[in-house]
């Protein structure tokens, strides 16, 4: 697998008349599993778009998948899939039909582009609803098609917008599996758009938040959560209490939250000091989980400096 | 469980050309067409016709057979076109480029034109199926996320509506000049009405590609589906209803008729004023027969206003050019 950045942009801009969506972005940008977070109007989409040569590029340029964007874009769409946050679907066509010619559009031959087309309907969980047309789905099974559109002539990546829009939460956990797998099994770049950070938490490796047109933060969720360490969420079977007491001992800020669990500011880079007081009052957790927010205090401290500066 | 395998494969093929990505949107664009039963009514009708002009041809080649039954069938009719029939046999022998020629020639101008308007009909309830419901639905943006350009989903759809204007029109028309040389009496009757069919290719041709560059631009202007087909015949009806009115007071405004601005097409490319002096000067009984056309006919016949046409039509392209490249944008 190549390790070449999958997006390289350098000073991309797009400007709207007197608005700037995106302003003077510079990334480079490892293939995996990538969630591109921000408020809504940050600029998420344009980001994508600009990439997919939706919309023409303003100032700057950028590169993906090693090419450039606006001179081979049949070849670079070839290798990309797009599943776009608005409903896309071509009426009067059944599921399969319209899958089956979007892989045709993208070069399959009719019998692959069909073959993958059932597929990839397999793959997204679609049944007999795939024959009936599409103007009659539900907003779960478009997200599903527009997911299966995206991925049957297997792309080496593909960008999702919003793909949880609309959804109940267990189709909401449906999708975000699959697109998980996406990555970690099968190995095409996901990036992932959304203003949900928990759906971006779940599924990503890495993030990006976009606010204003600009990229604040481009990190690892790992780095992100490292440099947020020093809290920790404690479940616990019993001895709250005790330990609540035990960490206003010791000066550590320590909250029950509404689930039960308890959420501890032990201020340390590791886990190893709220570990060592459990020990010594008895107390086995029965899951730690280390800074629990840390995504969204980023996001939060991110976007507060946005404003700031604005 | 499944037909097929549900996890994820990765496909190791080779993709199809952008010529066959640009037929595949071709392709979607007439069958999505086709679903449409009046349409399937209309190129029906318009074959028939085709048909009817294979008969007239039929028609016209047995009158140049001495003592065939449709002459005898003529001759029962009226004694006197028995004589013009056997006349038609000696020119046949003397002038065959004039009595087969320019009689095919006059006949598929006729016929070209005046079955155009069924193909603009058929071309008018086609509308909805090239550009405006993917407007409506957001279709263009999946379009743009594939291997395939703007330009290339315009060639597209522009092959759709060429498609479904040589079902209509084209089709019929080369049928009709093969089935009809077919049933002449005489093979040599391919060979001289060759220059009609060379006319009718050129003016159908050239027609075609003005009625499906100005039909993309209708079906561009709007996403409701009852829209674009209503502005292309109110279109069409006004321009015809102006030409008339427009005659003696501003000449130039019947060029805003596609309809009329064609039709001087023909008749430069058909030539028939050419013919009308090439049969008076080969044949004198044509001569005494053309005196009683009006100079107006003869003036309109040999002197085309192809300036104006010409105009007329590069204005409409570009407006529908514009409409084109303002609306089929991906957002």
């Amino acid at each position: 697998m190549t390790s070449e950045p999958v997006i390289e942009t350098e000073g991309l801009s797009k400007v709207f008349g007197r608005q700037r969506a995106l302003d003077n972005v510079s990334l480079k940008v490892a293939p995996g599993s990538i969630g591109l977070l921000g408020p809504n109007g940050a600029g998420k989409s344009t980001f994508m778009k600009c990439l997919l040569q939706l919309q023409p590029i303003t100032f700057g340029s950028a590169k993906l998948l090693g090419r450039e964007v606006g001179r081979e874009g049949r070849e670079i769409r070839k290798r990309v899939g797009y599943a776009p946050e608005q409903n896309c679907h071509i009426p009067g066509m059944a599921g399969c039909e319209y899958v089956t010619y979007c892989a045709q559009l993208s070069g399959l031959p009719f019998q692959a582009a069909r073959q993958r087309a059932h597929e990839m309907l397999d793959f997204v969980g679609m049944s007999q609803e795939r024959y009936r047309k599409v103007d009659s789905y539900s907003t779960g099974m478009k997200q599903r098609l527009k997911l299966a559109q995206a991925i049957v002539h297997d792309p080496e990546i593909v960008f999702l917008d919003e793909p949880t829009n609309g959804l109940d939460p267990k189709g909401q956990a449906q999708i975000l599996e699959l697109v998980q797998g996406l990555w970690r099994s099968y190995g095409i770049t996901v990036i992932l758009s959304s203003h949900l950070l928990h759906d971006v938490e779940q599924v990503c490796e890495q993030i990006i938040i976009i606010a204003r047109g600009k990229v604040l933060v481009h990190d690892s969720l790992e780095n992100l959560k490292a440099r947020k360490s020093g809290a920790a969420e404690v479940v616990l079977a019993r001895g709250h209490g005790e330990l609540q007491a035990a960490c206003r001992g010791k000066n550590w800020a320590c909250d029950v939250l509404p689930n039960g669990h308890l959420r501890i500011e032990h201020r340390a880079d590791t886990l190893n000091p709220l570990l060592t007081l459990m020990h010594e009052l008895h107390l086995p957790p029965l899951e730690i989980i280390p800074s629990p927010n840390a995504l969204e205090e980023t996001f939060v401290q991110a976007l507060e400096i946005s404003h700031a500066a604005a | 469980m499944p037909l097929h395998d549900a996890h994820y494969q990765h496909w190791l093929g080779s993709h199809t050309s952008i010529w066959g990505r640009r037929l595949v949107i071709a392709q979607n664009g007439l069958s999505a067409c086709l679903r449409n039963k009046q349409l399937r009514t209309f190129i029906l009708a318009c074959w028939f016709g085709g048909l009817l002009m294979a008969g007239t041809l039929f028609f016209v080649g047995q009158l140049l057979v001495p003592d065939s039954i449709v002459t005898q069938w003529v001759a029962k009719m009226n004694p006197n076109l028995q004589a013009f029939a056997r006349m038609l046999t000696f020119w046949l022998k003397d002038h065959p480029a004039i009595s087969v020629g320019t009689t095919q020639n006059v006949l598929f101008y006729f016929y070209c034109v005046y079955s155009m308007p069924l193909s603009i009909f058929a071309l008018g309830l086609a509308l909805p199926a090239l550009i405006t419901r993917d407007l409506a639905s957001n279709a263009i943006v999946i379009y743009s996320s594939k291997a395939v350009t703007r330009g290339d989903y315009l060639l597209g759809k522009f092959c759709t509506a060429f498609g479904l204007m040589t079902l209509t029109w084209l089709g019929p028309v080369c049928a009709a000049w093969f089935m009809g040389n077919l049933l002449a009496p005489d093979w040599n009757f391919f060979w001289y009405a060759r220059i009609a069919l060379f006319h009718a290719l050129v003016f159908g041709l050239s027609s075609m590609v003005i009625l499906c560059l100005l039909a993309l631009g209708v079906s561009a202007v709007s996403s409701r589906e009852k829209s674009t087909p209503a502005i292309w015949f109110i279109w069409w009806v006004l321009g015809l209803a102006i030409q008339p009115i427009a005659l003696h007071t501003l000449p130039w405004l019947r060029h805003v008729s596609f309809g009329y601005d064609l039709r001087q097409i023909g008749l430069a490319t058909f030539r028939l004023g050419q013919d009308l002096k090439t049969a008076q000067d080969g044949i004198p009984i044509f001569g005494q027969m053309l005196k009683n056309v009006s100079l107006e006919t003869r003036a309109a016949l040999n002197d085309p206003t192809l300036g104006g046409a010409l105009a007329g039509l590069a204005l409409m392209l570009l407006a529908a050019a514009l409409i084109i490249k303002k609306r089929v944008a991906p957002e």
